[in-house]
């Protein structure tokens, strides 16, 4: 009999195993609160983020003579709180979003004169280009491709850097949405239907 | 101008015969109307069409032609209520002659027309000739004067002020394909044309385009202040026609998606002879000349087939004097919007040919003369190049060559170099070893291959040496502090495949008195906005005094060895790798650390600390004699998992001191630290501005 029990555990175990699935639920909430962080920057709004400031948290212990010992309790910084929110904080999704932030400044114009629009995939198309001048429709084709493709790399990247490839294509449309949302009056955006709207 | 022609004969023909019928004695006659109903003739056709008659003298008759419905050949839409007179029309025995008609009709396509007309029929030959002043067309005014005999006829059109927009709408609707534009425009045309029967033998068009703004609805095709005049003629061959075009714009700007184009001081000239046969649907292009002043002249000919789905059949390019920057700007930029080549400052010159047969691309040859690239993101440059670029679609080799003056990659110098290379139709090779200069060093290349597979992917390696590259210039550079040392080895293998890099071999930098070396080295999309790099480091005997004096940390002295394994780079910030750094075991130099180092590592710490040390009987010493020093950090999500160089009762020791006095131990005590925060306050600490760390 105790021959057997060890394959009958093994396969009792086994059958735990397989039952036991672990789902990881899309964070929807978190991932449009990250959505608007890196969204506002980009459009350049007040972030909302407040600094703490810090205590120092490091001591000196004079101990006998000529001898002192420094504890550097916790190097100023206490580490990141491991959460369910979504992490943002890579330097490759810096890099994404200093790159758009830079170059919203150039785009602004051209989405409140509605020559540009947000498509539903959380993209930029030229929307009207009769609305840009002759000279500028090629600069701003220019714009609008390279922000596309930075944009692409950012969603992918927050679900790499979330360890969830996946997670892309639901990533994208959350920022999709967020894009319209945090978007000033006046903007124009597509509808799932592929009409045009002012917002 | 069949149609009024026959009409006219027609008309003319019943009613001289109602005149010679009325002029016989006997039969005095005042007035005849005639009710013909319908007349038809190829591809039109009048309806309830009557011919009235009112006789003034013997040599002079009032005439008035009507129809209700004029249904003419397709794309000229239909009559109504045409009524044609003359008042008082000369009659002869050789001639009708009337001097001031008035053509009265509503056109489905030109709207309502009141038009002078004149027209003359001679009885012996059949010949017509008419002329109709002031058409309202296209917003503006024709005229038009024909000819017509039985076999032959000439007419001749002069349009004045027409407008762009209703000319395409028009001739869109007759399925003609041609973008229609909007926008303020005057039109200018004469055209002369001869025939036979219905047969065009001969056209000559010109064509006068003044334009303030015009542009299609999609806005991809428009102008601005345009002044374009266009001269074609057109003759009937047995296989088609042949055509000789000569467009020349003077004034403005043109965009056609997605080329910009302002038209230069000397105008831009298109001119083409192409012969259209219309069985085959082909177009045979004799020659082209395309000139565009201070740019480009292209040259060629060419053959296309229309029905297919992919036109081009074959076509031979010449490319002269092809000038930089504006050619970049103007014609290669707008397709390049996605590659590495997005944003260039580019000058010097370029010609060449280029050949495509069967609808496919079959040789290139092309001779840049000076050519200068300067990528406007600063990651490489290349500074007159001269050489002779040759690939053809064949699996022969054949032979270029390129040289540069000077150039950089990443702000990193490169000296003149010379290549030379064999390529086919996949494959670049390079023919004999090549030494590119880095600063003070050199890249020597023993061999390169480049490969592109059907997949359109792109494959290269290299074997190389890397001479020795000073490290001071380097640093510099990069934009680094200044680091002391030496960059040298080997490469025997490089290979990169579609945008990812991987070294082979060993790169060994002598630095700080000691060496480092580089294994496992890729680099992923090198020139991407996101770089990524994956590399193993070893550090051996590194002289912490130089190191210290390098990044002004406070001096510290001994020797250090480390290791980084599967450091992680993204955007040449790390997110990942196992560090440590310690004093070696069997190290017999000198160990001190100066109050300013213990100082600095205190305020990573946490502030304050080294106002206390030199508050406490420790500021009379100048610097600690220590045993051992060393730190760990292994990086994972932002989040440092630190150690030191031995445990201590509570957390590790950084820092841990010679047990004769003055002793000074550095304890770490969070294992666990955030790595960005980190960072800006060694940054703070040294004083630098960005983050270095390699």
């Amino acid at each position: 009999m105790k021959i057997l029990r060890l394959p009958v555990a093994m396969t009792l175990l086994l059958f735990v195993a397989a039952c036991v699935t672990i789902n990881v639920y899309f964070p929807a909430e978190a991932a449009e609160k990250a959505a608007d962080r890196i969204i506002r920057d980009v459009y350049g709004e007040q972030p909302l983020e407040t600094e703490t400031p810090v205590e120092p948290q490091s001591r000196i212990q004079p101990r006998e003579l000529a001898s002192a010992v420094i504890v550097l309790l916790d190097w100023f910084i206490s580490p990141a709180q491991a959460n369910a929110d979504i992490s943002v904080n890579t330097p490759a999704i810096q890099q994404l979003k200093a790159s758009m932030e830079k170059r919203h400044q150039e785009l602004a114009p051209y989405y409140k004169s509605g020559a540009i629009g947000m498509t539903d995939n959380g993209e930029i198309v030229v929307r009207d280009q009769k609305l840009l001048p002759m000279k500028d429709r090629n600069a701003v084709k220019g714009l609008v491709s390279k922000e596309n493709r930075d944009r692409s790399a950012l969603y992918k990247e927050i679900a790499n850097a979330n360890g969830h490839p996946e997670w892309e294509a639901e990533i994208r449309s959350t920022f999709a949405k967020r894009w319209v949302g945090n978007a000033p009056a006046g903007w124009w955006y597509q509808s799932k239907q592929g009409a045009w709207k002012q917002k | 101008m069949m149609v009024p022609r026959r009409r006219v004969i027609t008309a003319l023909l019943l009613a001289s015969g109602l005149l010679v019928f009325a002029a016989l004695p006997g039969f005095a006659v005042d007035s005849v109307r005639l009710k013909l109903g319908t007349i038809e003739g190829e591809g039109w056709s009048a309806q309830a069409v009557t011919v009235q008659l009112n006789w003034l003298d013997e040599q002079h008759a009032g005439l008035v032609l009507q129809a209700q419905d004029v249904a003419l050949p397709e794309g000229l839409g239909e009559l109504s209520g045409v009524t044609l007179s003359c008042a008082r029309a000369q009659y002869t025995a050789a001639v009708v002659n009337c001097a001031q008609g008035r053509l009265k009709a509503q056109s489905s396509v030109l709207g309502r027309q009141n038009i002078q007309t004149n027209f003359r029929y001679q009885f012996d030959t059949g010949r017509i000739d008419t002329e109709l002043q002031g058409l309202h067309v296209f917003d503006g005014r024709l005229a038009i004067t024909a000819r017509l005999s039985d076999t032959h006829w000439q007419t001749t059109l002069r349009g004045e002020g027409l407008s762009l927009p209703a000319v395409t709408r028009q001739l869109a609707a007759t399925g003609i394909a041609i973008p229609v534009v909007e926008g303020g425009s005057r039109l200018d045309v004469t055209a002369g044309m001869n025939g036979v029967a219905s047969q065009l033998s001969e056209a000559d068009v010109e064509i006068q385009l003044l334009a303030e703004e015009i542009s299609d609805a999609e806005g991809s095709l428009a102008g601005e202040n345009l002044d374009i005049s266009l001269h074609a003629t057109v003759k009937t061959i047995t296989t088609g026609m042949q055509v000789m075009l000569d467009i020349r714009g003077r004034q403005g700007a043109l965009y056609v998606d997605p080329v910009y184009i302002e038209m230069p001081l000397q105008p831009l000239q298109l001119s083409a002879r192409f012969d259209w046969l219309s069985t085959e649907q082909q177009v045979v292009l004799q020659s082209f000349t395309y000139r565009h002043p201070g740019t480009v002249q292209l040259e060629g000919r060419g053959h296309f087939s229309l029905a297919a789905d992919a036109p081009l059949r074959e076509l031979r390019l010449e490319v002269h004097q092809a000038e930089f920057p504006s050619l970049y700007d103007t014609y290669l930029q707008p397709w390049l919007y996605d590659s590495a080549l997005a944003d260039l400052n580019t000058a010097g010159q370029l010609s060449g040919t280029l050949r495509w047969e069967q609808g496919q691309l079959s040789h290139v040859s092309l001779d840049p003369l000076n050519l200068s690239v300067d990528d406007r993101e600063g990651r490489f440059e290349l500074k007159a190049m001269n050489g002779k670029l040759r690939w053809s679609d064949t699996s022969t080799p054949v032979r270029s060559e390129l040289a540069w003056e000077s150039g950089s990659v990443f702000n990193v110098a490169l000296g003149a170099t010379r290549l030379v290379f064999d390529t086919d139709r996949a494959h670049v090779r390079l023919v004999e070893p090549v030494t590119i200069p880095v600063l003070d060093g050199a890249l020597e290349i023993d061999d390169f291959q480049l490969e592109s597979g059907e997949d359109a992917a792109l494959r290269w390696q290299v074997n190389g040496l890397l001479e020795p590259v000073s490290l001071s210039q380097l640093s510099l550079s990069l934009g680094w502090p200044e680091l002391a040392g030496k960059l040298s080895g080997v490469i025997p293998n490089v290979r990169y495949d579609s945008g990812n890099l991987e070294v082979g071999g060993v790169l060994l930098i002598r630095v700080f008195d000691g060496e480092v070396t580089l294994r496992n080295l890729t680099l992923e999309k090198p020139f991407g906005l996101v770089p990524r790099l994956q590399v193993d480091a070893r550090a051996s005997n590194i002289d912490l005094e130089t190191l210290t004096r390098t990044f002004s940390f406070g001096r510290i002295e001994g020797r250090l060895d480390g290791r980084i394994d599967g450091l992680d780079m993204e955007s040449w910030r790390p997110v990942a790798f196992d560090a440590e750094f310690v004093t070696p075991e069997d190290d017999s130099s000198r160990h001190r650390i100066s109050q300013k180092a213990v100082d600095n590592i205190s305020s990573i710490g946490g502030a304050g600390v080294g106002g206390a040390l030199s508050r406490s009987f420790m500021r009379f010493f100048e610097d600690f004699p220590y045993q051992r020093l060393g730190i760990r950090c292994r990086l994972e999500h932002g989040i440092c998992d630190m150690g030191g160089v031995a445990p201590a009762a509570e957390g590790y020791y950084l820092v841990k001191g010679r047990l004769i006095p003055p002793r000074l131990d550095v304890i770490g005590y969070a294992d666990r630290v955030n790595w960005d925060t980190l960072i800006a306050q060694i940054m703070a600490v040294t004083g630098q501005q960005d983050v270095i760390v390699e």
